[in-house]
């Protein structure tokens, strides 16, 4: 019973590992996006005004 | 300049998120504490109600993957590409889940980590097509070219999703006969498994919406990158 209780808590473990770590990489690859959106669009006005003063 | 994708507001996401983080406690709640044990295999048996929802969750991805894959090709509508990419990379960790959990089950009850039965090597396959899939889209360059390559094989990966529903019912396998929908099933524990699998699909849907939110801004990352480039060259 204890033995096969083991494996249940591994199953649930890995499985909640695995959607926590994919939540998580979606969520810091969104922040890093959300940096680099507002830096290109920054540049792109610069670069407009530049073309066209 | 139109609204950048991440300045948009959202407000079905975050609910959706609290639905199924509460969902999940609630089905954790039934599955470790209410249903009661299976007879023949005891607590082990609980994982059941995880590895089969996580493979019937991982199925309605692709499949929704699938068809938003069809409609880009008739549409060319980038917006369905985004949804389709979000539904097979979150289908594909759904589907990782079902084997690793699988895997633990097997193990005790059979005395093997991995058999190499109909369903088991259906269920790897629809793994290793997807995996493709995502080493295909880092590999194609060209936004639209890569749209409809990755669409091609999503909707390839959608033919093995019928394969493994059925392989327990073509085939003699070491995976059980059907029990769902064949009697074969206590009322209690098809009450959890329904649960559970409805909670997952609600995981399922708040996931791929921030995926499709990540994939919309790599897009406009890539719009961004282009424009400037035209403007210095």
């Amino acid at each position: 019973m204890e033995e096969n209780l083991r494996w249940l808590w591994y199953a649930f473990g890995s499985a909640w590992i695995i959607h926590i770590a994919y939540v998580h990489w979606i969520a810091s690859r969104t922040k890093e996006l959300r940096v680099q959106i507002e830096s290109l669009r920054t540049l792109l006005k610069e670069q407009e005004r530049k073309a066209n003063p | 300049m139109p609204k950048s994708t991440a300045q948009t507001s959202d407000k079905l996401t975050p609910v959706l998120g609290v639905t199924a983080a509460a969902m999940l406690v609630a089905a954790l709640y039934m599955i470790f504490l209410w249903v009661p044990n299976e007879s023949t295999m005891g607590v082990v048996q609980r994982i059941f109600y995880f590895h089969v929802p996580s493979a019937a969750t991982s199925w309605v991805a692709f499949f929704v993957g699938g068809v938003a894959a069809v409609r880009y090709l008739v549409s060319r509508d980038p917006r369905l590409d985004d949804l389709s990419v979000a539904c097979n990379e979150t289908g594909l960790v759904f589907c990782i889940v079902n084997l690793v959990t699988g895997a633990f089950w097997a193990k005790p009850i059979w005395g093997i980590w991995w058999a190499w039965d109909a369903r088991g090597t259906s269920a790897m396959l629809l793994a290793v097509i997807y995996i493709g899939y995502l080493i295909l889209r880092q590999s194609v360059d060209e936004p639209s070219q890569r749209a409809v390559v990755c669409a091609v094989v999503s909707i390839c990966g959608m033919v093995d999703i019928p394969i493994i529903y059925m392989a327990n019912r073509w085939w003699r396998t070491q995976h059980p006969a059907p029990v769902i929908g064949g009697g074969g099933l206590d009322a209690n524990m098809g009450m959890v498994l329904g649960f559970a699998t409805l909670a997952l699909l609600t995981l399922l849907w708040y996931i791929v919406r921030q995926r499709r939110k990540l994939a919309e801004m790599q897009r406009e990352t890539e719009g961004l990158r282009q424009m400037i480039h035209a403007l210095a060259g």
